[in-house]
């Protein structure tokens, strides 16, 4: 590759537009190269598969937090309800939540720090393709290969644990774009905070803060509902629950439609300020990193 | 008293290496708050609905949240960095850095088991220790010494069997290098949040005999409150000493292996 | 004579490698019965080094070096034979051996990353017990003749790849060791960087005394540093000698130079070469022949009478030439 070819892909993500939204749709349209990017999660997908096991460990290890809640919860509950729920529906609560919380969990923010860190961005930043597509590959090639565990494990779970679910056709039908925008919610939000490390070294420790707070905030520590005075009306406010917690409410029907609308607009929010955010730290970023020189 | 010297030597590069990041240091500290607050939010939410759960209150199930973060928090001081320098991915034994650790003229468990510190970790200790202050004067009762005796011996035992767990899972790494046994370990290690009584039958038998983590944290907590009996205190120090023996033979196995199958 | 320092009997390994096939059948077949294949990378070596030597270990990848540079570190067990140290039998990895050892990899680190090197020794020579002293006086020694005194400050991930072999070898010398095991120490430095650590190692090992095993691909490292060589080669020892004397004995054939009158250049049928010479190189009046090395003399004298013959010389073929000869046919004559 010349010189004159490698500054002509580089150029829309180095000279961005005025403002981030446009510098997003920019890098959509004029380094969308589609084939290149199907082809991109279709090799990161091999390769996942093939250290399967490996990447089945990584899912276990996502998968106990909120089964330790779902365990502690009913057994709390015992024969009673706590909150308004019972013992069943805890355990329904909280298998969706082991879903819900792998389909949102965005590993690959973790590795565009470590790109960043160790150097490696330049490999990216040469390739005629912008580097999210890197990580929405890796993204989407994680989840098929994360959910062929987790699926398996949370039917066996439910068949043990008895859980008690009253799905509504409009609760599914809700919870699917609610489920979308916050896996989207969580990856971007987790991608401006990765990109931080064009500035600071290691601060993937914020990276460690969030995934603390989600797991505080996001219905994992409890049900948001159960959630006491001022951290109720945090988790309702901030983020966090919007990544998680809100599509399993929807899903076991503890929303109602006033809390449904109004959790949207917050989602859709957030989300829109996450992309703003992504778009300026990526445009900043690189040109920093490009007068460093990595 | 040279392996005492070691360690402070150790100890001491380690800080150094440590304070080369610095912006690290404060989001460290942020970051063990937040652990500290999750731990405690956590049980407050759980007690704020009930009164007890099969025989644990409030305040002995933060005892043990006191004991599960102060012997996590010893954990992650020297247990923890060092193993995971052996082992994990671009581990010593992954890129075969492993080579200058048995070339050493010191005793290979003693290097794998204490040459990285983390010394950050004394504030997670120093939390550890205040949430099990707190939660021990929320219980109200008086302890007498040879109580505050049995509980510190059962912490001692405690830190010891999640030190053989480690090794043992460490060693596990000679066998099939890259694949995170820590990680799995990290997962079942976190269900020690939480008394087990609080989980089903068959998990309690998991978390007792098969991977013993309950332990290290219920009966140091059932010190405090008078859950634990003698005899458990006598079981558990047996079993530290027994898990400690077998694990380091496993790893003196371990890096035998490695001697005689690399290349 | 003295005791050899090293000496090395039989030494051989041999790895057993589970046989995999492809395909999830295979994989199941395994796991109820492994077969094996047995990889003898070591067969029946034997040599003896005397102290001080500086003795380079050559042969092509995968040919066994670094299996008995570790087998005589004391990393690896040997399937069969026996093998000497300074007195220590090395696999049993006693403490008074290790002291006297040191292995200096150019592909792994054993440097501290995120602190300056001073500090990495400092705990290094609490490993090997050195007395604070002493060690203050080798570090002085070695930075002198590494010329290192400005790098001492820096963290070592900020230093360039030749400072940080600097470093490596700082850390494999501060306990004053009496022999060096030294794997490829020049990997990927920049040409005077090589030159500059050649000339440390001899110097180190006039002064010092220490017997060093050398391991490189850069025939230049082990040309500068090594008047013996042992050649290893699928396992075996195929030569173990002067470096000088390597050629003769590797390489059948001799390179005889020709400069032919002015004017008079070769035919096009190449008129006048004798029988067993083979032309590698024509250019203008210069020719380049290669023969076997025992028909040298007869065919020098031939060509001599069959073309009009100014100059002619004969020499051994360049020593880099004999090796990939020998890599890649193994032995002949």
């Amino acid at each position: 590759m010349t010189n004159q070819q490698m500054g002509k892909s580089r150029k829309p993500f180095v000279v961005g537009a005025s403002a981030p939204f446009s510098a997003l749709k920019r890098i959509l349209r004029t380094s969308v190269n589609l084939r290149g990017g199907w082809a991109l999660i279709r090799g990161t997908w091999a390769s996942w598969l093939q250290y399967r096991s490996f990447f089945f460990i990584l899912a276990f290890g996502w998968m106990i937090p909120p089964l330790i809640y779902l365990l502690v919860w009913a057994t709390a509950a015992g024969g009673r309800a706590i909150g308004g729920m019972t013992r069943g529906e805890f355990v329904a609560y909280y298998l969706a939540l082991i879903l819900v919380n792998q389909i949102t969990y965005s590993q690959t923010n973790w590795t565009v720090g470590d790109l960043i860190r160790y150097g490696q961005m330049n490999r990216l930043l040469m390739r005629p393709l912008h580097p999210l597509f890197d990580a929405l590959s890796s993204e989407l090639a994680g989840k098929v290969v994360y959910l062929a565990f987790d699926l398996p494990v949370v039917i066996v779970l439910a068949l043990i644990l008895r859980p008690e679910m009253h799905l509504t056709p409009g609760n599914v039908l809700a919870f699917l774009p609610a489920l979308l925008l916050a896996w989207a919610l969580r990856f971007f939000w987790g991608y401006w905070l990765a990109l931080l490390a064009f500035w600071a070294t290691r601060a993937d420790a914020l990276l460690a803060v969030q995934d603390s707070l989600v797991f505080l905030l996001a219905g994992q520590v409890a049900p948001v509902a159960l959630l006491p005075g001022l951290l109720h009306s945090a988790a309702v406010a901030l983020p966090f629950r919007y990544m998680v917690g809100f599509p399993v409410e929807i899903l076991t029907g503890q929303v109602d439609p006033v809390g449904l609308a109004l959790g949207f607009a917050v989602q859709l929010g957030w989300l829109a300020l996450a992309l703003g955010l992504s778009a300026l730290m990526w445009r900043q970023g690189v040109r920093r990193y490009s007068a460093v020189g990595g | 008293m040279r392996y005492l010297k070691l360690i402070s030597l150790f100890a001491r590069a380690s800080v150094q290496e440590e304070t080369a990041y610095r912006a690290n240091f404060a989001i460290g500290l942020l970051y063990s708050l937040l652990n500290l607050g999750t731990g405690v939010l956590g049980i407050f939410v759980l007690f704020g609905q009930v009164e007890s759960v099969q025989g644990w209150s409030f305040a002995s199930t933060l005892a043990l949240l006191g004991v599960y973060l102060s012997v996590g928090a010893v954990r992650s001081l020297f247990i923890g960095p060092s193993l995971e320098a052996l082992a994990g991915m671009d581990g010593d034994v992954w890129s075969g850095r492993l080579d200058f650790v048995l070339l050493r003229p010191v005793d290979t468990q003693f290097l794998a088991s204490f040459r990285k510190w983390r010394i950050f970790s004394l504030f997670d200790l120093a939390l550890g220790l205040g949430t099990l202050g707190v939660a021990v004067s929320r219980l109200g009762q008086t302890l007498s010494a040879a109580r505050i005796a049995g509980f510190v011996i059962a912490l001692a035992a405690a830190v010891a069997i999640l030190y053989a767990i480690l090794l043992a899972f460490t060693a596990l790494v000679f066998w099939s290098p890259g694949v995170l046994f820590t990680w799995v370990f990290d997962g079942v290690f976190q269900m020690a949040r939480y008394p087990l009584g609080l989980y089903p039958g068959w998990l309690r038998l998991l978390l007792t005999w098969v991977i013993p983590v309950g332990i290290i944290t219920t009966v140091p907590a059932g010190m405090l409150s008078g859950a634990s009996s003698p005899g458990a205190l006598a079981g558990m120090v047996g079993l530290a000493v027994v898990l400690v023996g077998a694990a380091s033979l496993l790893f003196r196995f371990g890096t035998r292996r490695y001697a005689s199958a690399s290349s | 004579m003295t005791e050899a320092q090293i000496s090395v009997q039989s030494l051989s390994k041999t790895y057993r490698v589970p046989v995999r096939a492809g395909g999830l059948k295979a994989a199941l077949k395994s796991l109820a019965r492994r077969t094996y294949n047995d990889v003898h990378a070591v067969q029946e070596i034997n040599f003896t080094i005397q102290q001080g030597e500086m003795v380079g270990l050559i042969g092509p990848n995968g040919a066994g070096k670094t299996t008995t540079l570790k087998m005589l570190c004391g990393l690896l067990h040997p399937s069969a034979g026996q093998a000497h140290v300074a007195g220590f039998v090395p696999w049993e990895r006693r403490p008074a051996y290790l002291r006297q050892i040191s292995m200096v990899l150019g592909n792994k680190s054993q440097m501290l990353w995120d602190i300056p090197p001073l500090d990495s020794f400092r705990v290094i020579g609490e490993i090997y017990s050195v007395p604070p002293a002493r060690l203050r006086q080798t570090l002085d020694e070695l930075f002198d003749l590494l010329e290192m005194a400005e790098l001492l400050t820096k963290p070592v991930r900020d230093l360039s790849l030749g400072e940080r072999m600097k470093c490596e070898l700082v850390a494999g010398l501060l306990h004053q060791p009496a022999i060096m095991f030294l794997d490829e120490p020049t990997l990927g430095l920049d040409v005077s960087m090589q030159l500059r650590l050649r000339r440390f190692l001899a110097e180190y090992n006039r002064r010092s005394g220490v017997t060093v095993l050398l391991t490189s691909h850069y025939m230049a490292d082990v040309l500068a540093l090594c008047p013996r060589v042992i050649l290893i080669h699928h396992g075996k020892l195929l030569y173990d000698g002067e470096l000088g004397s390597l050629a003769q004995k590797m390489a059948p054939f001799k390179l005889v130079r020709v400069t032919l009158e002015d004017g008079r250049p070769l035919t096009e049928d190449r008129g006048g070469i004798p029988a067993g010479a083979e032309v590698i190189e024509a250019n203008g009046n210069h020719l380049t022949l290669r023969v076997a090395r025992t028909a040298a003399p007869e065919i020098t004298a031939k060509l001599l009478q069959s073309l009009p013959v100014v100059d002619l010389t004969v020499e051994d073929p360049p020593i880099e030439a004999v090796i990939d000869q020998v890599y890649q046919e193994g032995v002949q004559g």
